[in-house]
Protein backbone atom coordinates (compact mmCIF):
# COMPACT_ATOMS: atom_id res chain seq x y z
CA UNK A 1 0.00 0.00 0.00
CA UNK A 2 1.21 3.33 -1.03
CA UNK A 3 -0.42 6.33 0.16
CA UNK A 4 -3.45 6.46 2.12
CA UNK A 5 -5.82 5.34 -0.42
CA UNK A 6 -6.69 2.02 -1.14
CA UNK A 7 -5.57 0.83 -4.46
CA UNK A 8 -7.62 -1.25 -5.68
CA UNK A 9 -10.74 -3.20 -5.02
CA UNK A 10 -13.41 -2.20 -2.27
CA UNK A 11 -12.67 -0.26 1.13
CA UNK A 12 -11.10 -3.42 2.62
CA UNK A 13 -10.08 -4.27 6.10
CA UNK A 14 -6.15 -2.98 5.75
CA UNK A 15 -7.34 -0.02 4.07
CA UNK A 16 -9.56 0.92 6.78
CA UNK A 17 -6.55 0.04 9.34
CA UNK A 18 -5.00 3.10 6.99
CA UNK A 19 -8.24 5.23 7.40
CA UNK A 20 -8.16 4.37 11.40
CA UNK A 21 -4.56 5.72 11.56
CA UNK A 22 -5.24 9.36 13.62
CA UNK A 23 -3.01 11.07 10.86
CA UNK A 24 -5.19 9.84 7.79
CA UNK A 25 -8.21 10.53 9.72
CA UNK A 26 -7.04 13.90 9.80
CA UNK A 27 -6.43 14.09 5.81
CA UNK A 28 -9.70 12.51 5.48
CA UNK A 29 -11.89 15.63 7.79
CA UNK A 30 -9.98 17.44 5.21
CA UNK A 31 -11.14 15.81 2.16
CA UNK A 32 -14.60 15.27 3.81
CA UNK A 33 -14.78 19.22 4.49
CA UNK A 34 -13.80 20.38 0.57
CA UNK A 35 -16.46 21.85 -0.79
CA UNK A 36 -16.56 19.52 -4.10
CA UNK A 37 -16.90 16.21 -4.74
CA UNK A 38 -14.06 13.56 -4.61
CA UNK A 39 -13.82 9.96 -5.49
CA UNK A 40 -10.94 7.52 -6.01
CA UNK A 41 -11.83 4.98 -8.86
CA UNK A 42 -10.46 1.73 -10.31
CA UNK A 43 -9.90 0.73 -13.75
CA UNK A 44 -13.14 -0.41 -13.88
CA UNK A 45 -14.68 2.83 -12.29
CA UNK A 46 -15.54 1.19 -8.92
CA UNK A 47 -15.74 4.18 -6.69
CA UNK A 48 -13.25 3.07 -3.75
CA UNK A 49 -13.59 5.89 -1.65
CA UNK A 50 -15.89 9.06 -1.73
CA UNK A 51 -15.42 12.23 0.77
CA UNK A 52 -17.95 13.60 2.92
CA UNK A 53 -19.89 16.23 0.73
CA UNK A 54 -20.02 13.19 -2.22
CA UNK A 55 -21.34 10.66 0.83
CA UNK A 56 -23.51 13.11 1.76
CA UNK A 57 -25.28 14.17 -2.24
CA UNK A 58 -25.19 11.08 -3.68
CA UNK A 59 -25.32 8.55 -0.71
CA UNK A 60 -22.85 5.51 -0.25
CA UNK A 61 -20.76 4.26 -2.98
CA UNK A 62 -20.05 0.72 -1.61
CA UNK A 63 -20.65 -1.58 -4.54
CA UNK A 64 -21.21 1.39 -7.19
CA UNK A 65 -19.29 2.69 -10.12
CA UNK A 66 -19.13 5.95 -11.29
CA UNK A 67 -21.39 6.70 -13.28
CA UNK A 68 -24.43 4.92 -11.04
CA UNK A 69 -23.26 6.68 -7.96
CA UNK A 70 -23.56 9.93 -9.96
CA UNK A 71 -27.13 9.10 -11.53
CA UNK A 72 -25.58 9.01 -14.77
CA UNK A 73 -26.98 5.79 -15.90
CA UNK A 74 -25.63 2.12 -16.35
CA UNK A 75 -23.22 2.44 -18.79
CA UNK A 76 -20.11 4.63 -18.47
CA UNK A 77 -19.78 7.88 -20.10
CA UNK A 78 -18.23 8.62 -23.58
CA UNK A 79 -14.85 10.28 -23.38
CA UNK A 80 -14.54 9.13 -19.37
CA UNK A 81 -11.62 11.12 -18.39
CA UNK A 82 -10.81 8.41 -15.48
CA UNK A 83 -10.41 5.99 -18.46
CA UNK A 84 -8.46 8.39 -20.08
CA UNK A 85 -6.22 8.74 -17.07
CA UNK A 86 -5.64 5.18 -16.46
CA UNK A 87 -4.23 5.30 -20.52
CA UNK A 88 -1.89 7.90 -20.34
CA UNK A 89 -1.95 9.66 -17.15
CA UNK A 90 -2.71 13.14 -17.91
CA UNK A 91 -5.21 15.03 -16.24
CA UNK A 92 -8.60 15.43 -17.99
CA UNK A 93 -11.82 17.73 -17.35
CA UNK A 94 -15.42 17.63 -19.22
CA UNK A 95 -18.29 18.89 -17.72
CA UNK A 96 -21.32 16.64 -16.98
CA UNK A 97 -24.77 16.19 -15.50
CA UNK A 98 -24.86 14.74 -12.45
CA UNK A 99 -28.19 13.85 -10.38
CA UNK A 100 -27.62 13.66 -6.46
CA UNK A 101 -29.98 11.15 -4.85
CA UNK A 102 -32.74 13.61 -3.78
CA UNK A 103 -32.53 13.69 -7.70
CA UNK A 104 -31.74 17.10 -8.05
CA UNK A 105 -29.80 17.75 -11.36
CA UNK A 106 -26.49 19.65 -11.49
CA UNK A 107 -23.65 20.45 -13.85
CA UNK A 108 -19.88 19.89 -12.92
CA UNK A 109 -16.65 20.37 -14.10
CA UNK A 110 -14.81 16.65 -13.23
CA UNK A 111 -11.02 16.74 -13.23
CA UNK A 112 -9.19 13.27 -13.41
CA UNK A 113 -5.87 12.88 -11.90
CA UNK A 114 -3.51 9.96 -11.68
CA UNK A 115 -2.27 8.62 -8.32
CA UNK A 116 0.98 6.25 -8.18
CA UNK A 117 2.97 4.44 -6.76
CA UNK A 118 6.80 4.58 -5.92
CA UNK A 119 7.53 3.21 -9.11
CA UNK A 120 5.05 5.53 -10.94
CA UNK A 121 2.85 3.03 -11.76
CA UNK A 122 -0.86 4.52 -11.89
CA UNK A 123 -3.27 2.66 -8.59
CA UNK A 124 -6.47 4.42 -9.12
CA UNK A 125 -7.64 7.50 -10.23
CA UNK A 126 -8.59 10.71 -8.15
CA UNK A 127 -11.73 12.68 -9.77
CA UNK A 128 -12.83 15.61 -8.39
CA UNK A 129 -16.47 17.53 -9.23
CA UNK A 130 -17.28 20.99 -9.10
CA UNK A 131 -20.61 22.20 -8.70
CA UNK A 132 -20.97 24.86 -11.38
CA UNK A 133 -24.52 24.81 -12.03
CA UNK A 134 -24.49 28.37 -10.77
CA UNK A 135 -21.64 29.59 -13.37
CA UNK A 136 -24.19 27.97 -15.69
CA UNK A 137 -26.44 29.75 -15.02
CA UNK A 138 -25.07 33.00 -15.71
CA UNK A 139 -23.87 31.78 -18.58
CA UNK A 140 -27.53 31.17 -20.20
CA UNK A 141 -28.33 34.65 -19.09
CA UNK A 142 -25.26 35.83 -20.94
CA UNK A 143 -26.37 33.78 -24.02
CA UNK A 144 -30.07 35.54 -23.44
CA UNK A 145 -28.06 39.12 -23.15
CA UNK A 146 -26.33 37.85 -26.28
CA UNK A 147 -29.54 36.96 -28.01
CA UNK A 148 -30.95 39.83 -26.87
CA UNK A 149 -27.89 41.89 -28.58
CA UNK A 150 -27.80 40.47 -31.53
CA UNK A 151 -31.76 40.43 -31.64
CA UNK A 152 -31.51 44.01 -31.27
CA UNK A 153 -28.64 44.57 -34.27
CA UNK A 154 -30.96 43.01 -36.55
CA UNK A 155 -34.00 44.92 -35.84
CA UNK A 156 -31.93 47.97 -36.45
CA UNK A 157 -30.46 46.53 -39.88
CA UNK A 158 -34.08 46.56 -40.92
CA UNK A 159 -35.53 49.80 -39.74
CA UNK A 160 -32.27 51.17 -41.40
CA UNK A 161 -33.30 49.26 -44.48
CA UNK A 162 -36.51 51.02 -44.03
CA UNK A 163 -35.75 54.44 -43.56
CA UNK A 164 -33.32 54.10 -46.57
CA UNK A 165 -35.94 53.16 -48.67
CA UNK A 166 -38.45 55.83 -47.09
CA UNK A 167 -35.94 58.37 -48.20
CA UNK A 168 -35.18 56.99 -51.40
CA UNK A 169 -38.88 56.59 -52.24
CA UNK A 170 -39.33 61.00 -50.78
CA UNK A 171 -36.46 62.21 -53.00
CA UNK A 172 -37.87 60.38 -55.86
CA UNK A 173 -41.45 61.75 -55.36
CA UNK A 174 -39.98 65.27 -55.09
CA UNK A 175 -37.93 64.71 -58.18
CA UNK A 176 -40.97 63.78 -60.19
CA UNK A 177 -43.15 65.86 -58.18
CA UNK A 178 -45.41 62.97 -57.64
CA UNK A 179 -47.17 63.83 -53.99
CA UNK A 180 -48.47 60.43 -54.01
CA UNK A 181 -44.74 59.11 -54.02
CA UNK A 182 -43.99 61.48 -51.41
CA UNK A 183 -46.40 60.29 -49.13
CA UNK A 184 -46.04 56.89 -49.44
CA UNK A 185 -42.30 57.45 -48.65
CA UNK A 186 -43.04 59.82 -45.89
CA UNK A 187 -45.22 57.17 -44.17
CA UNK A 188 -42.26 54.81 -44.20
CA UNK A 189 -40.29 56.68 -42.84
CA UNK A 190 -42.59 57.53 -39.65
CA UNK A 191 -42.75 53.81 -39.14
CA UNK A 192 -39.59 53.22 -39.01
CA UNK A 193 -38.92 55.90 -37.09
CA UNK A 194 -41.99 54.37 -34.66
CA UNK A 195 -39.91 51.48 -35.12
CA UNK A 196 -36.89 53.17 -32.95
CA UNK A 197 -38.93 54.51 -30.16
CA UNK A 198 -39.91 51.25 -29.38
CA UNK A 199 -36.51 50.08 -29.19
CA UNK A 200 -35.80 53.28 -26.71
CA UNK A 201 -38.47 52.57 -24.80
CA UNK A 202 -37.77 49.03 -24.18
CA UNK A 203 -34.46 49.97 -23.68
CA UNK A 204 -35.40 52.83 -20.87
CA UNK A 205 -37.94 50.16 -19.29
CA UNK A 206 -34.59 47.64 -18.55
CA UNK A 207 -32.47 50.33 -17.33
CA UNK A 208 -35.31 51.28 -15.15
CA UNK A 209 -36.39 50.02 -11.31
CA UNK A 210 -39.75 49.41 -11.08
CA UNK A 211 -42.14 47.32 -8.25
CA UNK A 212 -44.30 45.18 -10.13
CA UNK A 213 -47.96 45.78 -9.54
CA UNK A 214 -48.68 42.25 -7.55
CA UNK A 215 -51.87 41.00 -8.08
CA UNK A 216 -53.97 38.01 -7.39
CA UNK A 217 -54.69 36.53 -10.67
CA UNK A 218 -55.20 33.52 -12.67
CA UNK A 219 -52.15 32.44 -14.94
CA UNK A 220 -54.30 30.34 -16.86
CA UNK A 221 -56.24 33.48 -17.99
CA UNK A 222 -53.44 35.64 -19.06
CA UNK A 223 -51.93 32.26 -20.90
CA UNK A 224 -55.73 32.19 -23.22
CA UNK A 225 -55.83 35.85 -23.46
CA UNK A 226 -52.20 35.51 -25.46
CA UNK A 227 -53.18 33.01 -26.91
CA UNK A 228 -56.29 34.73 -28.25
CA UNK A 229 -53.89 37.57 -29.10
CA UNK A 230 -51.57 35.35 -31.25
CA UNK A 231 -53.03 32.73 -32.70
CA UNK A 232 -54.37 34.12 -36.06
CA UNK A 233 -50.98 35.96 -36.49
CA UNK A 234 -49.17 32.51 -35.87
CA UNK A 235 -51.87 30.72 -38.63
CA UNK A 236 -50.84 33.31 -41.10
CA UNK A 237 -47.19 32.03 -41.14
CA UNK A 238 -48.69 28.49 -40.67
CA UNK A 239 -47.68 27.81 -36.77
CA UNK A 240 -50.10 26.59 -35.07
CA UNK A 241 -50.39 27.50 -31.40
CA UNK A 242 -51.20 25.00 -28.64
CA UNK A 243 -52.50 25.10 -25.08
CA UNK A 244 -51.79 22.83 -22.03
CA UNK A 245 -53.02 24.19 -18.97
CA UNK A 246 -52.85 22.60 -15.78
CA UNK A 247 -56.08 23.31 -13.64
CA UNK A 248 -54.10 23.21 -10.37
CA UNK A 249 -52.71 26.64 -11.92
CA UNK A 250 -55.72 28.79 -10.58
CA UNK A 251 -54.60 31.32 -8.76
CA UNK A 252 -51.12 33.21 -8.06
CA UNK A 253 -49.97 36.60 -6.97
CA UNK A 254 -47.88 37.69 -9.93
CA UNK A 255 -48.38 41.08 -12.08
CA UNK A 256 -50.53 40.76 -14.48
CA UNK A 257 -49.41 42.86 -17.04
CA UNK A 258 -45.77 41.95 -16.19
CA UNK A 259 -46.77 38.12 -17.28
CA UNK A 260 -48.91 39.24 -20.17
CA UNK A 261 -45.81 40.85 -21.30
CA UNK A 262 -43.59 37.69 -20.64
CA UNK A 263 -45.64 35.55 -22.55
CA UNK A 264 -46.10 37.97 -25.52
CA UNK A 265 -42.17 37.83 -25.60
CA UNK A 266 -42.07 34.13 -25.47
CA UNK A 267 -44.38 33.32 -28.31
CA UNK A 268 -43.22 36.21 -30.35
CA UNK A 269 -39.68 34.21 -30.22
CA UNK A 270 -40.97 30.97 -30.50
CA UNK A 271 -42.63 31.81 -33.42
CA UNK A 272 -39.38 33.70 -35.14
CA UNK A 273 -37.56 30.80 -34.28
CA UNK A 274 -40.04 29.23 -36.38
CA UNK A 275 -39.98 31.65 -39.15
CA UNK A 276 -37.02 31.14 -40.09
CA UNK A 277 -36.63 27.72 -39.78
CA UNK A 278 -37.08 26.35 -43.28
CA UNK A 279 -36.64 22.58 -43.00
CA UNK A 280 -39.30 21.28 -41.11
CA UNK A 281 -43.33 22.11 -42.56
CA UNK A 282 -45.50 21.89 -39.72
CA UNK A 283 -44.51 24.07 -37.03
CA UNK A 284 -46.26 24.52 -33.27
CA UNK A 285 -45.57 26.56 -30.34
CA UNK A 286 -47.17 25.13 -27.18
CA UNK A 287 -47.99 27.13 -24.04
CA UNK A 288 -47.93 24.89 -20.82
CA UNK A 289 -48.40 25.92 -17.49
CA UNK A 290 -48.22 23.54 -14.15
CA UNK A 291 -47.74 24.25 -10.50
CA UNK A 292 -43.94 24.06 -9.09
CA UNK A 293 -42.39 23.22 -6.05
CA UNK A 294 -43.22 25.65 -2.93
CA UNK A 295 -46.20 26.54 -5.13
CA UNK A 296 -44.76 28.19 -7.93
CA UNK A 297 -45.99 28.47 -10.61
CA UNK A 298 -44.28 27.44 -14.38
CA UNK A 299 -44.78 28.83 -17.51
CA UNK A 300 -42.64 26.68 -20.52
CA UNK A 301 -43.21 28.40 -24.31
CA UNK A 302 -41.94 25.48 -26.42
CA UNK A 303 -41.57 25.75 -29.76
CA UNK A 304 -39.90 22.83 -32.73
CA UNK A 305 -37.74 25.99 -34.98
CA UNK A 306 -34.48 26.66 -35.57
CA UNK A 307 -33.47 26.18 -31.77
CA UNK A 308 -30.38 27.94 -30.41
CA UNK A 309 -26.88 26.64 -31.71
CA UNK A 310 -24.60 24.96 -29.15
CA UNK A 311 -21.79 27.23 -30.56
CA UNK A 312 -22.63 30.14 -28.27
CA UNK A 313 -19.66 32.27 -30.61
CA UNK A 314 -20.82 31.11 -33.73
CA UNK A 315 -24.14 30.85 -35.61
CA UNK A 316 -26.00 32.20 -32.76
CA UNK A 317 -25.61 35.63 -32.69
CA UNK A 318 -26.72 35.40 -36.37
CA UNK A 319 -29.97 32.89 -35.48
CA UNK A 320 -31.24 35.15 -33.48
CA UNK A 321 -33.47 38.50 -34.13
CA UNK A 322 -36.87 39.39 -33.88
CA UNK A 323 -38.20 38.72 -37.43
CA UNK A 324 -38.84 41.73 -39.43
CA UNK A 325 -42.44 43.04 -40.27
CA UNK A 326 -43.06 42.25 -36.64
CA UNK A 327 -43.35 45.31 -33.95
CA UNK A 328 -40.60 43.62 -32.06
CA UNK A 329 -37.57 45.28 -30.87
CA UNK A 330 -35.03 42.27 -30.30
CA UNK A 331 -35.81 43.64 -26.53
CA UNK A 332 -38.32 40.98 -25.67
CA UNK A 333 -35.91 38.83 -23.19
CA UNK A 334 -34.13 41.37 -21.71
CA UNK A 335 -37.41 42.84 -20.42
CA UNK A 336 -38.46 39.42 -19.79
CA UNK A 337 -35.57 38.75 -17.75
CA UNK A 338 -36.26 41.67 -15.91
CA UNK A 339 -40.15 41.13 -15.56
CA UNK A 340 -38.57 37.19 -14.00
CA UNK A 341 -35.71 39.12 -11.72
CA UNK A 342 -39.02 41.59 -10.09
CA UNK A 343 -40.64 38.56 -9.55
CA UNK A 344 -37.34 37.15 -8.17
CA UNK A 345 -38.57 34.36 -10.38
CA UNK A 346 -36.38 32.76 -13.12
CA UNK A 347 -36.27 31.95 -17.01
CA UNK A 348 -34.40 29.22 -18.43
CA UNK A 349 -34.39 27.23 -21.53
CA UNK A 350 -33.47 24.36 -23.15
CA UNK A 351 -32.31 23.86 -27.11
CA UNK A 352 -31.79 21.38 -29.65
CA UNK A 353 -30.26 23.04 -32.48
CA UNK A 354 -32.79 22.54 -35.75
CA UNK A 355 -35.41 20.92 -33.16
CA UNK A 356 -36.42 23.63 -31.13
CA UNK A 357 -36.41 25.80 -27.89
CA UNK A 358 -38.10 25.44 -24.76
CA UNK A 359 -38.34 28.36 -22.23
CA UNK A 360 -39.13 28.13 -18.69
CA UNK A 361 -40.52 30.67 -16.46
CA UNK A 362 -40.65 30.19 -12.71
CA UNK A 363 -42.58 32.57 -10.94
CA UNK A 364 -42.34 31.93 -7.32
CA UNK A 365 -45.18 32.20 -4.62
CA UNK A 366 -45.69 35.52 -2.90
CA UNK A 367 -48.24 37.13 -0.68
CA UNK A 368 -50.33 40.23 -1.60
CA UNK A 369 -48.34 42.87 -0.27
CA UNK A 370 -50.11 45.01 2.92
CA UNK A 371 -52.43 47.31 0.97
CA UNK B 1 -37.72 47.01 -74.50
CA UNK B 2 -36.80 47.55 -71.01
CA UNK B 3 -36.37 44.57 -69.48
CA UNK B 4 -38.61 43.17 -66.19
CA UNK B 5 -37.35 42.59 -62.95
CA UNK B 6 -39.93 40.78 -60.48
CA UNK B 7 -39.68 41.64 -56.72
CA UNK B 8 -40.98 39.11 -54.35
CA UNK B 9 -40.82 40.72 -50.73
CA UNK B 10 -43.60 40.38 -48.17
CA UNK B 11 -42.72 43.66 -46.71
CA UNK B 12 -44.90 46.10 -48.61
CA UNK B 13 -42.19 48.77 -48.35
CA UNK B 14 -39.54 46.81 -49.32
CA UNK B 15 -41.45 46.52 -52.39
CA UNK B 16 -42.22 49.83 -52.97
CA UNK B 17 -38.45 50.42 -52.62
CA UNK B 18 -37.01 47.97 -55.10
CA UNK B 19 -39.82 48.74 -57.34
CA UNK B 20 -39.32 52.88 -57.20
CA UNK B 21 -35.54 52.26 -57.77
CA UNK B 22 -35.09 49.47 -60.35
CA UNK B 23 -37.52 51.48 -62.48
CA UNK B 24 -35.68 54.73 -62.11
CA UNK B 25 -32.98 52.65 -63.28
CA UNK B 26 -34.89 51.72 -66.52
CA UNK B 27 -36.47 48.34 -65.63
CA UNK B 28 -39.78 47.26 -65.45
CA UNK B 29 -40.99 45.48 -62.84
CA UNK B 30 -43.53 44.11 -60.96
CA UNK B 31 -44.05 42.29 -57.87
CA UNK B 32 -45.55 39.84 -55.44
CA UNK B 33 -46.01 39.70 -51.61
CA UNK B 34 -45.03 35.82 -50.84
CA UNK B 35 -44.14 33.07 -53.19
CA UNK B 36 -47.69 31.58 -54.14
CA UNK B 37 -48.39 34.93 -55.97
CA UNK B 38 -45.05 35.48 -56.80
CA UNK B 39 -45.61 31.89 -59.57
CA UNK B 40 -48.63 33.73 -59.99
CA UNK B 41 -47.10 36.86 -61.74
CA UNK B 42 -44.23 34.62 -63.22
CA UNK B 43 -46.73 32.92 -65.14
CA UNK B 44 -48.68 36.43 -66.31
CA UNK B 45 -45.59 38.93 -66.74
CA UNK B 46 -42.63 36.39 -67.43
CA UNK B 47 -40.13 38.45 -65.97
CA UNK B 48 -36.40 38.36 -67.35
CA UNK B 49 -34.50 38.11 -63.86
CA UNK B 50 -36.65 37.56 -59.97
CA UNK B 51 -35.06 39.33 -56.51
CA UNK B 52 -36.62 36.99 -53.68
CA UNK B 53 -36.58 37.09 -50.37
CA UNK B 54 -36.27 34.10 -47.94
CA UNK B 55 -37.95 34.64 -45.43
CA UNK B 56 -42.18 34.94 -45.98
CA UNK B 57 -45.14 33.49 -45.42
CA UNK B 58 -47.57 30.72 -46.53
CA UNK B 59 -45.15 30.19 -49.10
CA UNK B 60 -41.41 30.63 -48.02
CA UNK B 61 -39.08 31.84 -50.64
CA UNK B 62 -37.42 28.51 -50.54
CA UNK B 63 -40.58 26.76 -51.85
CA UNK B 64 -41.28 29.06 -54.99
CA UNK B 65 -37.80 28.31 -56.03
CA UNK B 66 -37.94 24.54 -55.77
CA UNK B 67 -40.94 25.17 -58.03
CA UNK B 68 -38.93 27.59 -60.06
CA UNK B 69 -36.48 25.31 -60.98
CA UNK B 70 -39.06 22.30 -61.58
CA UNK B 71 -40.82 24.14 -64.25
CA UNK B 72 -39.63 24.18 -67.39
CA UNK B 73 -40.07 27.35 -68.87
CA UNK B 74 -39.17 29.53 -66.39
CA UNK B 75 -35.98 27.37 -64.52
CA UNK B 76 -33.22 29.82 -66.23
CA UNK B 77 -34.66 32.78 -64.47
CA UNK B 78 -32.08 34.57 -62.99
CA UNK B 79 -32.59 34.97 -59.05
CA UNK B 80 -31.01 37.38 -56.83
CA UNK B 81 -31.66 36.25 -53.26
CA UNK B 82 -32.39 38.70 -50.48
CA UNK B 83 -32.12 37.74 -47.19
CA UNK B 84 -32.71 39.01 -43.79
CA UNK B 85 -31.08 36.25 -42.93
CA UNK B 86 -27.04 35.65 -43.61
CA UNK B 87 -26.21 32.63 -44.73
CA UNK B 88 -29.63 31.12 -45.32
CA UNK B 89 -28.97 31.73 -49.01
CA UNK B 90 -27.88 27.63 -49.10
CA UNK B 91 -31.38 27.22 -49.21
CA UNK B 92 -31.26 28.08 -52.72
CA UNK B 93 -28.91 26.83 -54.90
CA UNK B 94 -27.62 28.82 -57.55
CA UNK B 95 -28.71 32.01 -56.97
CA UNK B 96 -26.89 34.54 -59.35
CA UNK B 97 -26.50 36.81 -55.98
CA UNK B 98 -27.02 37.59 -52.22
CA UNK B 99 -27.75 40.46 -51.07
CA UNK B 100 -28.30 41.12 -47.27
CA UNK B 101 -30.76 43.47 -45.71
CA UNK B 102 -29.96 46.43 -45.52
CA UNK B 103 -29.05 46.55 -49.01
CA UNK B 104 -26.43 48.06 -50.82
CA UNK B 105 -28.54 49.18 -54.22
CA UNK B 106 -25.55 50.23 -55.94
CA UNK B 107 -24.62 46.86 -55.95
CA UNK B 108 -27.39 45.63 -56.11
CA UNK B 109 -27.86 47.52 -59.97
CA UNK B 110 -24.70 46.44 -61.17
CA UNK B 111 -24.97 42.73 -60.25
CA UNK B 112 -28.72 43.48 -61.95
CA UNK B 113 -27.02 44.83 -65.34
CA UNK B 114 -24.48 42.24 -65.45
CA UNK B 115 -26.53 39.70 -65.36
CA UNK B 116 -29.60 40.75 -67.78
CA UNK B 117 -28.69 44.42 -69.06
CA UNK B 118 -29.72 47.70 -69.22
Amino acid sequence: MSGPFPSQGRLRSEDRGIMNDPRSDEYGKILDALPCYVTLQDRELNVLWSNGSCRRDFGDPAGKRCHELYGIGTSRCPDCPVQQTFADGLVYNREMTLTTRDGQRMTVIVHSSPVRDENGQILSVLETAVNITSIKDIQKQLILLGQTVAGMAHSIKNIMMGLEGGIYVVNKGIEDKKPDEIKEGWEMVLLNFDKISHIVKDILYCSKEREPDLQNIKPNEIVRQVYKLFKDVAASYGISIKLDLDDNVNSAVIDPQGLHTVLSNLVTNAMDACKIDLWKDEHLVEIRTRPGSNSATIIEVADNGIGIDKDLSGHMFEDFFTSKGDKGTGLGLMVTQKIMREHDGSITFRSRPSEGTTFVATFPRKELPEA
Amino acid sequence: MPKKVLVIDDEPHVVKYLTVFLQDCGYETCSAGDGEAGFEVLKKENPDLITLDLQMPNETGTRFYRNLIKTKDYKDVPVIVISGIPGRHLAVSKPVAVFEKPIDREALLDTIRKTIGE
